[in-house]
């Protein structure tokens, strides 16, 4: 959108969004020879809205269609075990995805072209009238036309008072109801709503400040998870975090160095009704400190109560059992014993798997994988578990020896165990409760399920531009509301003395074809003030 | 707090029966189409002009807009029993109901207050909103939905759409009573915050506003479309239905403001479901499914605002546009949270 | 289509290249690769991540003060070491890469002695058991720091943070790093950077 070029006789350039009447009822009142209402500058001005916001619309359309694929499909960055799963099961399907980045929609090339084409259209289009706006913030309105009663809203009466007299009423009158008002000789012509317009660009700026501030998130900030057992502690370093998703600015000493430890973590479920089973409440007592060195401090976290630690927060996402293990190997040393988490499948009972490694056991490398049943229940032969509380934790292990594949190559889940180099050994797998043993055939050692801790999995994130894109939103939202309920509207009022002596007033009214409506009613009060102000004239 | 189950138990009496009511007053309104009597023809001069702003019936100006059919009823219902179901009317054409249409809206009200009777003993027999799970969501939605079409119904006397609306919520209702239903209890710990209330309570409002607005947009499209058959001088079929409508351009002026009025709204709700996610997740937006879908609706919206603002655009163009939007709200609410794995689904269904 | 005016042609021509300028940044913002390097799935560096950076002798970070418990149970500072050449090496024994490169530092280990070259590991996130487990296993004579909570990789976050395990920090005589390498050393590399900072004259 370029300049509006106002015709020159239409006295001061309209200010921007000076998008009065509908366009075909000024094109309606412009056919009629000799009506000259400034519309020909007004109509001009609608035919550039129009190109303009074809383009807007076409862009915006594209934005919504891109985002599609991306709720229907499954993401990388949310859920890659379904991308490989989608590859597994519709491989040729899943390559053309893949071309086309549809995997990965929203950090694909060709969405971020489309908003930023998008935002370049809104900034062309707004940054000019924005400077419009402030340009003509102190314009008074334009002069009162020739014949009232062609307008939207009119009103005449007679009135006793003198035409100069009438007028000025009114004038003082509309100034009073916090109209900007102007006098020329025998009309008034008074204009509010100068808000709207305003709404309208703070509106579209406020949403150039969220991408803005989007970006700023995603340059600056980052994700990161971390699994942590009760009564161990982690700081935030690289080193430490199970996961971690940097924005394209963020280097490993960025990070801010704070520590947390977890003391308990406690859970309570329903135990009773349709819903037995069902989550209650979760909460995390922890310690943490800002900075090594610095003071600690308790904490209670739980699910919408996130820890705030030197403008990082750190999440309560989910938790899980990790059960306890010590581990003599053939030689008859203790090779492994602590606690080693395993991962829920399924929520009604919080039943878990996971993989034991042990590398170093010697004669032969050992591994195993199982099961924990946090509230084992034995169920037609089959061990089920029917509770997420741990009232008889029951694991239950496959146990491997020979070459886990650590000792070289590419690195493994700790969750999930490679057996191609392994042979399993003939040990049935056994329900352990909490202090038995199973002990290893051909001297391999012994395994004896000592207990169990429970972890959290924690997410970490630091977003610079959250507190922008919150006043960013308000911004939009007040602008929004700005530009659907207020009215721009101008009211003319002219006064004629006629040849009985008497004034012949008449009042006109014209509004934006507006969604609030209600003008209607405002201009009848408006006219019945001014008759009424100049009746007792 | 212990689940009230009993109460639990009213409640889904009150919601059953109002599901029966409202199929009674569907039967009542067709019972309208097939026995009632038509409106005069000179009725249809009897439109809303163009220009008014206001949509209420003022007709041509002359008439007083009548009261609320109820109290009308019995009076028009009369003079059409005795006539026999054709023949002069005692009512003024539009400004008239019927006894049936008056049956029809007695029942649509009863419906209503029966429930937004079990809605409210849900809540209260779960010591909350009860907006927290997929069932109580769909049963909140469509009060509400019933309750603002009721008022634009009213207000706009456009008491034939009312068959329509009470088919899809006699369908949707039921649904959510066998397939959707869940069992009262207590919200898992992610649910358990006061955003609740403020996020859910947003989106129910400003569906239920965008469910006016959409009703609004399918009548006038078949109002418009008879219209223009009845300009071009071809045959326009049975318009006994059509005829009782509102014009279209009341209509498009009516789903223009639900649309203005609703927006707002919507954008608050997704802005607040934002500041949630961000509380409780980790990140105000992450893509997930039903923020799209809500993002991708608040986009079709905000397209059909700006295609209204462009003079070509209005009419049939832009009330397509808004149908559009409603069809990715419904998709959005009906399969993304049930079918499609993410962060929101707290449906209550695994 | 349409037909934009001129100079709005202009405006949006710009802000268009403008856009697809930052269209680079911001586009890969967000989706910057994971560099997984812990436990939790298990895998440690996406390559391309790894490798050496050297610092000038006149430019090299202090290290800072590290103290710990050796997993013998001894107590360990590294200012204590000043006046040799202090290879400090991060590493689990669950960690792939780690075990990998066990037998080179091993070697290295014997190749240089005490007091000109010290040994130094940083055992992150395993249990003593497992541990000294895996010591015997490939016969590392050194000692390492038992740090379960990452604790010496926090000391140092503010100079020179191990961006990942493993990890092999050269720091010379006077205290300041020398070099970092992320991932697995080779013989040769390590081996050559020892001997030129062993040859540095304080």
């Amino acid at each position: 959108m370029t300049g509006l070029r106002t015709p020159p006789d239409t006295g001061p350039a309209t200010p921007a969004g000076d998008d009065f009447a509908e366009p075909e009822a000024a094109a309606a009142i412009a056919r009629k020879p000799g009506v000259r209402l400034g519309l020909m500058g007004w109509l001009r001005w609608g035919w550039r809205q129009l190109t303009s916001m074809r383009t807007a619309l076409i862009l915006l359309f594209l934005l919504a269609a891109g985002s599609i694929p991306g709720s229907l499909l499954p993401q990388e960055g949310s859920n890659p075990a379904a991308v490989s799963q989608y590859y597994t099961s519709h491989p040729v399907l899943a390559k053309v995805f893949g071309g086309l980045s549809l995997f990965n929609v929203f950090g694909a090339p060709w969405f971020a072209a489309i908003y930023l084409l998008l935002f370049a259209s809104l900034l062309g289009c707004v940054l000019p009238r924005t400077l419009r706006l402030v340009g003509s913030a102190r314009q008074p309105p334009p002069k009162a036309p020739r014949y009232l009663t062609k307008l939207p809203f009119s009103a005449s009466y007679a009135a006793a008072a003198e035409p100069e007299a009438a007028l000025q009423a009114a004038a003082a009158l509309l100034f009073g109801k916090r109209f900007r008002v102007r006098t020329g000789p025998g009309w008034v012509s008074a204009e509010k709503g100068y808000l709207r317009e305003v709404g309208n660009l703070l509106f579209h700026l406020a949403l150039l400040g969220c991408l803005v501030s989007i970006g700023l998130g995603g340059l600056f900030g980052y994700k990161a998870d971390r699994l942590l057992v009760t009564g161990t502690s982690f700081d935030n370093t690289i080193t430490a975090l199970d996961e971690f998703h940097p924005g394209r600015m963020v280097s490993p000493g960025d990070l801010q160095p704070f520590t947390v430890s977890l003391d308990r973590f406690s859970a309570s479920y329903v135990t009773s009704g349709p819903l037995l089973g069902q989550p209650a409440s979760f909460n995390a007592a922890i310690r943490y400190s800002d900075r090594p060195g610095g003071r600690t401090r308790p904490f209670s976290l739980s699910v919408n109560h996130p820890l705030v630690v030197d403008g990082v927060r750190v999440f309560l996402i989910g938790h899980g059992y990790a059960p306890t293990f010590r581990i003599t190997d053939g030689a008859g040393r203790v090779v492994f014993s602590g606690a080693d988490p395993f991962i829920p499948v399924e929520t009604s009972g919080l039943t878990s798997e996971g993989a034991i490694k042990v590398p170093d056991a010697q004669p032969q490398q050992l591994g195993f994988i199982g099961v924990f049943l946090p509230t084992a229940v034995d169920a037609g032969g089959q061990l089920e578990s029917r509770f997420p509380a741990p009232l008889n934790p029951v694991v239950s292990l496959v146990s491997y020896a020979g070459n886990l594949g650590m000792n070289s190559g590419p690195s493994q889940s700790v969750y999930t165990l490679d057996t191609s180099g392994l042979h399993r050994l003939p040990i049935a797998p056994r329900p352990l409760s909490v202090g038995q043993s199973m002990k290893l055939p051909n001297g391999l050692g012994t395994l004896t399920y000592t207990g169990y801790q429970q972890w959290v999995s924690l997410q970490i994130t630091y977003d610079p531009g959250q507190l922008p894109a919150l006043v960013s939103g308000i911004a939009v939202l007040a602008g929004l509301l700005l530009s659907f309920f207020v009215r721009r509207r101008r009211v003319f009022v002219r006064a004629e003395a006629t040849e009985s002596g008497e004034t012949a007033v008449e009042v006109g009214g014209l509004t934006r074809s507006d969604a609030a409506g209600g003008f209607e009613d405002e201009f009848s009060s408006l006219v019945a003030d001014i008759s009424g102000q100049a009746a007792t004239e | 707090m212990p689940v009230n189950t009993g109460l639990a138990q009213v409640s889904n009496d009150f919601l059953l029966v109002a599901v029966v009511i409202y199929a009674l007053a569907m039967l009542a309104f067709a019972c309208d189409f097939a026995f009632g009597k038509k409106p005069a023809k000179a009725a249809t001069a009897a439109r809303v002009p163009a220009p008014a702003l206001v949509g209420a019936a003022a007709g041509s100006g002359d008439a007083p807009a009548t009261d609320l059919p109820a109290s009308d009823g019995p009076a028009a219902g009369v003079g059409a029993a005795g006539a026999g179901g054709g023949g002069s009317a005692a009512t003024t054409g539009r400004t008239g109901v019927g006894r049936w249409v008056a049956i029809a809206v007695t029942l649509v009200c009863l419906g209503l207050a029966a429930h937004t009777t079990g809605v409210v003993l849900r809540g209260v027999s779960v010591h909350r909103l009860p907006w927290g799970d997929m069932y109580e969501f769909v049963t909140a939605l469509t009060c509400v939905a019933v309750a603002f079409f009721v008022v634009a119904m009213i207000r706009y006397r456009a008491y034939y759409l009312g068959l329509f609306v009470m088919v899809a919520v006699v369908l949707v209702l039921g649904l959510a009573e066998t397939v959707i239903y869940t069992p009262a209890g207590q919200l898992p710990p992610a649910l358990q915050s006061y955003w609740l209330a403020i996020h859910v309570t947003a989106m129910t409002l400003a569906t239920g506003v965008f469910f006016v607005a959409a009703v609004a947009g399918i009548t006038y499209l078949f109002v418009d479309r008879h219209a223009r058959r009845v300009a071009a001088g071809r045959p326009a079929g049975s318009d006994g239905i059509l005829r009782r409508l509102p014009g279209p351009e009341a209509l498009d002026r009516l789903a223009y403001r639900t649309v203005v009025f609703g927006f707002p709204i919507w954008t608050f709700g997704v802005m607040a479901g934002a500041i949630w996610a961000d509380r409780a997740w980790g990140s105000y937006w992450s893509w997930d499914p039903t923020e799209t879908w809500a993002f991708i609706t608040w986009v079709v919206y905000a397209c059909f605002l700006h295609a209204r603002a462009t003079a070509g655009w209005r009419g049939r163009r832009a009330t397509v546009i808004q149908l559009l939007g409603f069809g990715c709200l419904i998709f959005n609410v009906m399969v993304i949270s049930l079918v499609v794995p993410g962060l929101h689904s707290y449906a209550g269904l695994t | 289509m349409f037909r934009l005016p001129s100079t709005a042609r202009r405006a949006v021509a710009g802000a268009a290249v403008a856009a697809a300028l930052a269209l680079g940044a911001a586009a890969c913002g967000g989706g910057a690769t994971a560099q997984d390097t812990a436990v939790g799935n298990g895998s440690s560096f996406v390559s391309g991540s790894y490798g050496t950076t050297q610092y000038q002798p006149g430019s090299r970070p202090r290290a800072p003060k590290v103290t710990g418990t050796t997993l013998t149970g001894s107590r360990f500072s590294l200012s204590a070491d000043r006046g040799s050449v202090v290879i400090m090496n991060f590493w689990g024994s669950w960690c792939t890469p780690c075990r990998a490169e066990a037998p080179v530092l091993a070697q290295l280990a014997r190749t240089f002695s005490a007091p000109a070259v010290r040994f130094i590991g940083v055992d992150i996130r395993d249990d003593p058991a497992s541990a000294e487990a895996f010591m015997r296993n490939f016969r590392i004579g050194y000692p390492s720091l038992n740090d379960p909570n990452d604790a010496v990789a926090l000391d140092f976050s503010g100079t020179v943070p191990p961006a990942g395990i493993p990890t092999t920090l050269v720091i010379d005589r006077s205290g300041k790093v020398a070099a970092r390498i992320i991932g697995p050393v080779s013989y040769n590399g390590l081996k050559a950077l020892i001997k030129q900072v062993s040859a540095e004259r304080t």
